[in-house]
């Protein structure tokens, strides 16, 4: 995503982009809005054995079966309890269906590309370095820029199917 | 060269059609071997190289055309009774056929490649030549040669093999070589004719592409486009009307209840519904079922020839019968089981039977039987292949398997005769000293385990020492919908694929005993490994532990397990759901389903869990 970003930006200048921004822990993640399917609430998960910890799962979405990923386990923070707020956002992660618990999903944001900075080189959180794509600094907020291809590396996916 | 042809609906048809008749034509000329005074075959045969011959030459593939037709002029000597069928003429007209075939499966592929004609029409001219008529009269001077020629010539006198007869001993011999099975069969052809001795030198250099022919040919039946009966597919299509209406009628029902007209009437109403639409699905399910079922024939016409030749190079006289051809299973299980099939046909060829001295030694008949069946019994296909002849001798498989250090003495001491048996399937196994280009090398029944796991299937062995030896291969009919056993561990549900399930029981947890830190069961005469799910999945342990459990026993290929868990909840159908690539391979995971309310149950791998082992699963997860 970050290289498809670069490009964007290489050839319309500061081009505006949409971005879902969801909450984790109180912080604040955006997501760029093409990646995202769809948004729903909390199913019933079915725990699948012998997966990394951060698998929560895999859910029914209408027919399709698809994994479930814990992002606050993913991301080393504490874990929460699902309340009414808790959301599953679907995702098309290198070309399989995906779900990611987040806390809440606030909004749709537009920013302009000219507003993403590289992130900063020490990440205090547990959000491993190499999934941000950027950091976006407005006036009254700090929005972290995620790249979910990223965090499903050629390395990661393979220890994801023969079971880390 | 390309393929020119304009209408590509018109190039499809020929290829469908041509692929179906030469499908047919080898398991017909194998049969007209047995019984060349068959007419009928024989003249459906001429019908459809001539068809073939036909089709070809409307929409120009002369190459086609050119073999074809050489084909179709010897059989038609062979119709006219100008020509006595031997099995030198049909080793001709087979290596005829191969070549249609690889020239058909060019032209599906698109490019027409130069192939080398001339050398297999070389061989079939001769046939046609008057002088053809003397060559025949050589023939049964040779019949020993050929094992599965009718039985009675067989007890001619026979000569040395050697030949001596032919007026030229130089020309058979390149002859020899080329002919397909390799065995020395010395073609009676009509060496002194001028004009055979070169094309059949040039013949020996032509066998490099005559290999790939052969393989080639195998794939031109392809699967990616069905026939279906017209029949199945207005009854599809009236169930799907019915499905319809039944929809209807649930919608209709649906605003009745929010009108609330009714509510009362609504309980009865919705439970007539459900059964008519129980009804409906079940159906439809069964006729979709059946569109992809294809008659098991499809693999097993194969067999005819490869036995045929097998038991040639062997030196063996078998008697192939195939019982059942007829019985239907799903594509996906017919692709999967030709392979595991052809290595335990070779096995009772090569190791079960015996030579024919040896049968006559033993008290036997001369020729051996090889029985190839296949039968429907409840929800799984059952294909046996049974041989009568020396069995399988424990004795020597236990030797063989210490000898390649497969198995240890102690392991060795533990084992019951089932045990010893499944000491067939490990890799790297063989009784043979060395191997040959058949067998020997202990791929085999690796092969067999291995494609029968992935059906999901059972084998078993039966077995008489001296009288034979039987492999049941006991197969799921269709790999997308699955009757299943569920189960529940610790409060998790699981479910198992029923065509695994061999039984299952209570049990006191006091009667589990261990052995090598395996939990193990006495079942009978037999001791069972057991796995607890529970610790498998890493399931959260619920407090209250009872004493009592089910044990479900499963069985994979040769072995058999004894899957522990909490309860049985029952039996349903279920449709296999992926887990998509990100949870794939997961041992003892083998996919997902989704239940009456809804939920994701995993389904639970037999062979997974049997590969592993329990310990080294839990030492993967932790």
């Amino acid at each position: 995503m970050q290289t498809a970003l670069k490009v964007k930006s290489e050839e319309y200048g500061g081009e505006l982009i949409q971005l879902v921004s969801f909450n984790l822990e109180k912080e604040e993640y955006g997501i760029n809005v093409l990646m995202v399917r769809e948004i729903i609430r909390m199913l019933n998960i079915t725990r699948v054995p012998n997966t990394p910890h951060y698998v929560e799962g895999v859910i029914n979405l209408r027919g399709k079966v698809i994994p479930i990923i814990s992002l606050r386990r993913k991301f080393d923070l504490m874990e929460a309890e699902y309340d009414k707020r808790t959301r599953i956002m679907v995702m098309e992660v290198v070309g399989e269906l995906m779900g990611f618990i987040v806390d809440e999903v606030s909004e749709v944001i537009r920013i302009s590309e000219k507003e993403i900075q590289p992130p900063p080189p020490v990440v205090s959180s547990g959000v491993e370095q190499e999934c941000m794509a950027g950091v976006i600094n407005q006036a009254d907020r700090l929005l972290v820029l995620l790249d979910l291809e990223k965090m499903f590396s050629a390395d990661e996916r393979r220890i994801f199917s023969s079971v880390a | 060269m390309s393929i020119d042809c304009e209408d590509q609906e018109l190039l499809e048809g020929f290829l469908a059609e041509t692929t179906e008749l030469l499908e047919k034509l080898d398991d017909d000329l194998i049969s007209l071997e047995k019984s060349p005074e068959d007419s009928e075959l024989m003249n459906r045969i001429f019908r459809s190289i001539h068809t073939v011959k036909g089709a070809s030459s409307f929409l120009g593939f002369d190459l086609l055309v050119k073999v074809t037709h050489k084909t179709e002029d010897v059989l038609n000597r062979l119709r006219k009774g100008e020509l006595t069928l031997t099995s030198q003429i049909m080793d001709v007209i087979l290596e005829a056929v191969d070549l249609v075939k690889t020239l058909v499966s060019d032209i599906k592929s698109g490019e027409i490649v130069e192939r080398e004609l001339e050398a297999t029409i070389a061989k079939l001219i001769p046939f046609l030549s008057e002088n053809a008529v003397e060559a025949t009269v050589l023939a049964p001077l040779f019949a020993p040669q050929k094992e599965q020629g009718a039985g009675p010539e067989a007890s001619a006198p026979a000569p040395q093999p050697g030949g001596t007869l032919q007026p030229a001993a130089a020309a058979p011999e390149p002859a020899a070589a080329v002919s397909q099975s390799g065995a020395a069969a010395p073609e009676p052809n009509p060496a002194p004719t001028q004009s055979a001795p070169p094309p059949q030198l040039k013949a020996v250099q032509a066998k490099e592409p005559a290999k790939p022919a052969a393989s080639k040919g195998d794939e031109l039946a392809d699967n990616s486009t069905v026939r279906v009966d017209v029949k199945r597919l207005d009854d599809l299509m009236n169930q799907v009307g019915e499905l319809v209406l039944e929809r209807n009628r649930m919608i209709q029902l649906h605003s009745d209840y929010q009108t609330g007209l009714d509510p009362a009437g609504f309980g009865d109403d919705f439970g007539k519904l459900s059964k008519r639409l129980n009804f409906v699905t079940s159906e439809l399910q069964m006729q979709v079922l059946k569109m992809r079922m294809l008659p098991v024939e499809k693999v097993f016409k194969k067999f005819p020839r490869i036995v045929r030749n097998l038991a040639r190079d062997l030196g063996k006289e078998v008697d192939l019968q195939i019982i059942g051809e007829e019985t239907e299973l799903d594509r996906s299980v017919v692709d999967e089981i030709g392979d595991p099939l052809i290595h335990l046909i070779r096995n009772a060829l090569d190791h079960g039977l015996e030579t024919p001295d040896e049968r006559l030694a033993a008290g036997k008949s001369r020729c051996g039987t090889v029985v190839l069946s296949a039968a429907h019994e409840g929800n799984q296909i059952v294909i046996s292949i049974k041989d009568n002849g020396r069995g399988i001798d424990p004795e020597r498989v236990s030797r063989k398997a210490l000898e390649k250090g497969l198995i240890t003495e102690e392991q060795l001491a533990l084992m019951g005769s089932r045990e010893i048996l499944d000491l067939l399937f490990l890799p790297g196994f063989s009784t043979k000293e060395q191997a040959t280009d058949l067998s020997g090398r202990g791929v085999g029944m690796d092969v067999v385990r291995t494609n029968i796991r992935k059906l999901n299937g059972i084998i078993e062995i039966k077995n008489e020492v001296g009288k034979g030896s039987e492999f049941i291969l006991k197969l799921p009919l269709t790999l997308a919908i699955i009757q299943s056993l569920l189960v529940e561990v610790e409060r998790e549900v699981y479910s198992i694929p029923l065509a695994s399930v061999i039984e299952t029981m209570r049990v006191n947890k006091d009667e589990f005993h261990m052995i090598g830190g395996q939990e193990v069961l006495k079942l009978r005469d037999s001791v069972l490994p057991l796995l607890r799910l529970q610790r498998t999945f890493n399931c959260q342990e619920s407090t209250a532990d009872r004493s009592t459990c089910y044990v479900v026993i499963v069985g994979v290929a040769e072995k058999r397990l004894g899957l522990v868990v909490t309860r049985l909840l029952g039996q349903q159908e279920v449709a296999i759901k992926s887990l998509g690539k990100f949870l794939a391979n997961l041992p003892g995971i083998g996919g997902s389903t989704i239940m009456g309310d809804g939920r994701v149950a995993l389904i639970v791998d037999p062979m997974g869990l049997v590969g592993g082992g329990e310990s080294a699963i839990v030492r993967k997860s932790a």
